[in-house]
């Protein structure tokens, strides 16, 4: 190192550098020389460019974005989706563990947080901080791409769920269509895991999965056309709206046998319990996850939850009516005398500043005595707040449920989707597994006919009755 | 303690007997050469007043003297036990004769004894250890196979560790050997 | 480079038919065969193909005829090494499928992997400290093996025990049956996948435990069978944690095999699954439920009595499917009676000591002596031979789950891989036992 070599020696080598540049010049820099080199002058070119580009390509730019604004509305609406999956799947892993332990007799996750609140958001900072690697003779590549590959397929199929009236990522005309496409994706990335992982385990996995969502693709889509057929439309919008009206209008009650069908093949293609043959623990280990580790583990992890999500807010969006609500609201109120920006600035922070104190102070009594000796002073105030925080969210959906639309429409969604959602959890607490042979068998002998019965009867009730 | 099983085994296997019919207990004990087994084994297992239908167990034992193969045998014909010693084996070149020919469940057993004594079982097809791993060379349960605090290495050799302390040392030879079963 | 490319782009499905290649038959008595050729040290594998590192085959010549047939791979098949570290393997189970695409072409369980050589330690240790040591072989149930060892020793030791000491081992014995069951029936679901049941069983098995540890001092290793009795008399607490049990005993049993018996998935996954016919079961000298599935009524509590037993009003349950679900049915009718035998017991206890008297040093005459008795899995046996002094000179261990566990080869081919879990958890084997 030059800077521990004597001045003579450095003079001397500041000689050598000369004689010899540029052979030897970037060997003898010490680290943070050889760092300044690299990034000041690539700070100065990326500062450069960036204001040339700014000024030269922005309004060019933007007048390209406001003559395209279905394309800005897809990135916008994609990088939503994709946000919005990591919380979904952190409610789901944290519903699952305490809805599953308390069918178990068990008290489930109760130290991260309060309730063990946080368990899910420890569970991911765990995943992020593992170890990953790849095992000895796996194909990187691919073993490297196929949890992208399923996580990617699982998120896509968000993109056409209508959450509420206005709330869709794309109102795409062959909605449903695309939805099956995008969700057959996923067992190419399981397959992908299953082949390059170098394990039998994963291989008898991956070919598992193939299958078995192979399978039950059809019955699935076959399930749905009865639906089509009754709204005209494989909008998902519009499939939505031909059941709003009362709770007689819904799918499940037109389609009961579809509704079934659908459910059943939703519960294979999600992999879940009783159909959770990919990576069945007991039999092959992990399946297609066995060699996986680390973030991409989690990807797979986190892929499995927002297809239950998915799958549940299809069963609800198509046959339990979306958005809409089961009946209409007698005391539709309208809240357009209140005017927020009549506050003005100093209102508002009087109002959130008394609100927050006092109720703060509120909510802490309560957790106090609640919560007994356990809980100290700090602790009390700070859940006290918690408390509050939800109480205001609370009050604030309401307002919104009562005066806009969407925020009603949101609200009946989630609730039909989660009530579902607890129905995939009820059924992993409660059902053993199935065999690979009697899955397939059952797809093929038992769901497959049903569901062409089904459109074979739909099909002719609509032409009758049309005539 | 039936006595009359006593007397259908004389009557029965008379030629084979190495030793009278003891029995003690719930037990009935007969002796017989290690090459009669397969014989001695049909007759028990067929004979319609016999009918010992269940191998309890199929035991090697080291006597220190001799190999024995020790089988226990059940029948619904009698209210005792039934051992079989198979006596005389020689403890340099441990060879018996199988009886997977009549429980195909000895197999394992077999291999046990085989691994535990090193006791060849002729006809047994899948005669490998299976406790020890595969490249074990001992035979661990044999009697000159000491443990580091096998008592019988001890000063007071044959003195088990409770009262070694009672033992003063260079009262018995130190190379006593190995411990031996009682002559019965 | 990178340094994966050094790995070669073989598929896992592919790599198995290098298997094929046939073992050189093991020459009689040459010593040099056992030594690793240069071309199968797993070293110079490692840098030639690491695809031959995943084969289970081993890197030796193989011994047997069976071993080789069983080494050598068909067309289309593959090993799967299942074990010894597997979710569904009972301790350190290794089984070696062999399979062409799942189904189960053959078999090969390798065991040892929990080998102590208990029985070498017993003949260097006395008879109170063989007690204590084959307690943890059949860790589910350990009294039983106990039991049988302290048979044995009161045989050879012309040893009577008193009435009460004997109501007190079956009593206890009786209520570990039931734990073993009910865990049993959990571990069984819990292999099909189901999470909850064995909670439950925790739940059944944990108030028995507790009472028993109220009994004797310990929950799992009891060691509480003394040669000549019990060590110690039945206290307040084992009692009345025992009564507030007895009184929903039954109605938890039923409500616990509801859960399974009326679930469909699980009941079309048991029947007809490794089937045991009464023959080949007798042949592989199968005992305990298992044999009583296939048809067998041999209980030793009835079959060859031993302590108050044949006091006592029983049945021996049996069936004649032989299926997986009859060996786990069979297991919810016993529970079912050994809540009788304890119910039995409650009323019947006589009054008395519990312990022979006997002297400090236990050093019976030099014989023999066989002691046998019924665990839940089986027969229990340890077959004794004294020298004369304080230890035995032999002390041989049968373990039930040994035997049943050698049906394994004989029940999978055929089935698919699935059902190796339902059929060896079925045969309820306890690798403790198995490998001594």
């Amino acid at each position: 190192m030059s800077a521990a070599t004597p001045a003579g020696g450095r003079i001397r080598s500041a000689m050598g550098l000369m004689r010899s540049f540029p052979a030897q010049f970037w060997s003898r820099l010490s680290l943070q020389e050889r760092l300044a080199l690299i990034f000041v002058p690539a700070a100065i070119v990326a500062g450069v460019v960036t204001v040339l580009a700014v000024v030269l390509l922005g309004p060019p730019f933007l007048d390209f974005l406001g003559a395209n604004l279905p394309l800005v509305r897809f990135a916008v609406a994609a990088t939503a989706i994709l946000l919005l999956t990591v919380p979904t799947a952190f409610v789901l892993i944290y519903l699952e563990l305490k809805v599953i332990a308390r069918m178990n007799l068990r008290i489930g996750p109760n130290r991260v947080g309060p309730w063990g609140i946080a368990m899910s958001v420890i569970h991911g900072f765990k995943v992020l901080s593992k170890e990953d690697f790849a095992p000895t003779g796996a194909d990187i590549t691919v073993f490297t791409l196929a949890p992208v590959v399923t996580y990617m397929a699982s998120v896509m199929t968000l993109l056409v769920i209508p959450f509420a009236p206005g709330l869709i990522g794309q109102d795409l005309n062959i909605g449903l269509l695309y939805f099956f496409s995008m969700g057959g994706l996923t067992v190419v990335g399981l397959l992908m895991a299953g082949w390059s992982s170098f394990n039998k385990y994963s291989l008898l996995g991956g070919l598992r999965s193939a299958a078995q969502i192979i399978s039950y693709e059809i019955p699935l889509t076959l399930s749905v056309v009865g639906v089509i057929i009754l709204a005209g439309t494989m909008s998902m919008n519009r499939i939505v709206l031909a059941q709003s009206g009362s709770l007689l209008d819904w799918f499940v009650f037109k389609q009961p046998l579809a509704a079934l069908i659908f459910f059943i093949a939703a519960t294979a293609e999600a992999n879940r319990t009783p159909f959770d043959m990919t990576e069945a623990d007991s039999e092959i280990v992990a399946g297609f996850a066995t060699e996986y580790s680390g973030m991409r583990f989690g990807f797979f992890f986190f892929a499995e939850y927002v297809n239950v999500f998915i799958v549940s807010a299809l069963v609800a969006t198509v046959f339990f009516g979306g958005w809409t609500a089961p009946f209409q609201w007698p005391w539709a109120y309208n809240l357009n005398w209140f005017n927020p920006w009549s506050f003005g600035f100093f209102g508002w922070l009087a109002i959130v500043l008394t609100v927050g104190y006092f109720g703060t102070i509120f909510f802490a009594v309560f957790a106090r005595l609640f919560g007994g000796r356990e809980w100290g002073l700090w602790a009390s105030m700070g859940l006290g707040f918690l408390f509050l925080l939800v109480v205001v969210a609370g009050l604030v959906v309401l307002a919104g449920f009562i005066a806009f639309d969407w925020v009603a429409g949101l609200v009946w969604f989630m609730a039909k989707t989660y009530a579902f959602v607890i129905t995939f959890v009820w059924m992993r607490a409660t059902l053993p597994r199935v065999r690979v042979d009697q899955l397939m068998g059952f797809a093929w002998k038992w769901l497959l006919p049903a569901s062409l019965l089904n459109l074979f009867v739909t099909a002719t009730a609509v032409v009758l009755l049309n005539r | 303690m039936d006595r009359t099983l006593k007397a259908r085994l004389e009557a029965r296997l008379s030629d084979h007997l190495r030793a009278p019919v003891y029995q003690r207990h719930d037990e009935t004990e007969i002796r017989i050469e290690p090459g009669s087994v397969p014989e001695v084994l049909r007759t028990l297992h067929d004979a319609l007043d016999l009918r010992f239908e269940i191998l309890a167990d199929l035991a090697g034992v080291d006597t220190g003297v001799a190999m024995q193969v020790v089988y226990h045998l059940w029948s619904p014909m009698t209210s005792d036990w039934l051992r079989v010693i198979a006596d005389g084996i020689s403890r340099d070149d441990p060879r018996a004769p199988s009886a997977t020919f009549l429980w195909i469940g000895a197999e394992w057993l077999e291999r046990e004894a085989y691994d535990m004594y090193g006791i060849v079982f002729e006809g047994n097809r899948d005669l490998r250890r299976i406790f020890m791993p595969p490249d074990y060379t001992s035979f661990p349960l044999r009697k000159d196979f000491l443990l580091p605090d096998d008592a019988a290495r001890s000063p007071g050799a044959g003195v088990r560790h409770v009262e070694r302390a009672h033992v003063s040392a260079g009262a018995a030879d130190p190379a006593a050997g190995i411990r031996r079963a009682p002559a019965s | 480079m990178p340094a994966h490319q050094h790995a070669p782009r073989t598929s896992p499905a592919r790599a198995t038919t290098r298997a094929a290649r046939p073992h050189p038959q093991p020459s009689a008595d040459d010593a040099s065969a056992r030594q690793y050729s240069s071309a199968d040290d797993p070293r110079v594998m490692l840098d030639r193909q690491v695809g031959a590192l995943f084969e289970p085959i081993p890197p030796y010549p193989t011994r047997t005829e069976r071993e080789g047939e069983f080494y050598s791979l068909g067309d289309g098949e593959m090993f799967l090494n299942v074990g010894p570290h597997h979710p569904a393997t009972h301790g350190v189970l290794r089984l070696v499928l062999k399979l062409s695409g799942e189904q189960i072409v053959d078999v090969d369980p390798v065991l040892g992997y929990l080998h102590r050589g208990v029985e070498k330690i017993c003949e260097n240790s006395d008879y109170y400290h063989v007690i204590d040591q084959v307690d943890p072989l059949e860790y589910v149930s350990s009294l039983f093996q106990e039991w049988a060892a302290v048979l044995s020793f009161e045989k050879l030791m012309d040893v009577q025990v008193p009435r009460r000491a004997e109501y007190i081992r079956v009593l206890s014995g009786e209520l570990l049956r039931i734990a073993s069951h009910t865990l049993f029936m959990g571990f069984l679901a819990l292999d099909l996948g189901g999470l909850t049941p064995i909670l439950y069983s925790f739940i059944e098995r944990d108030e028995i435990v507790e009472m028993l540890a109220a009994l004797t001092g310990a929950r799992m290793l009891f060691n509480y069978f003394r040669v000549g009795g019990v060590n110690g008399d039945l206290n307040h607490e084992f009692m009345s944690r025992l009564g507030d049990w007895m009184t929903r005993a039954a109605k938890q049993t039923e409500a616990q095999a509801g859960l399974l018996n009326e679930n469909e998935i699980f009941v079309r996954r048991m029947r007809g699954v490794g089937v045991l016919d009464r023959a080949t079961a007798l042949r592989y000298g199968v005992t305990g439920g298992n044999l009583r599935a296939s048809g067998v009524p041999f209980d030793l509590r009835r079959a060859h009595p031993y302590s108050v037993y044949p006091e006592l009003d029983f049945n021996i349950p049996t069936r004649d499917e032989g299926d997986s679900l009859a060996r786990y049915l069979i297991r919810v009718d016993e529970v079912r009676e050994s809540i009788k035998i304890v119910d039995q017991c409650l009323h019947n206890m006589p009054d008395g000591p519990v312990m022979a008297r006997l002297p400090r040093l236990i050093r019976p005459r030099p014989g023999r002596a066989w002691g046998a008795c019924e665990g839940p899995r089986g027969m229990l046996g340890v077959y004794t031979i004294s020298d004369g002094s304080d230890g035995p000179f032999r002390f041989r261990i049968h373990d039930p789950s040994f035997l049943n566990l050698e049906t394994v080869p004989a029940l999978l081919p055929g089935n698919l891989l699935a059902d190796t879990m339902a059929v060896v958890s079925s045969l309820d084997p306890v690798m403790g036992g198995i490998d001594k």
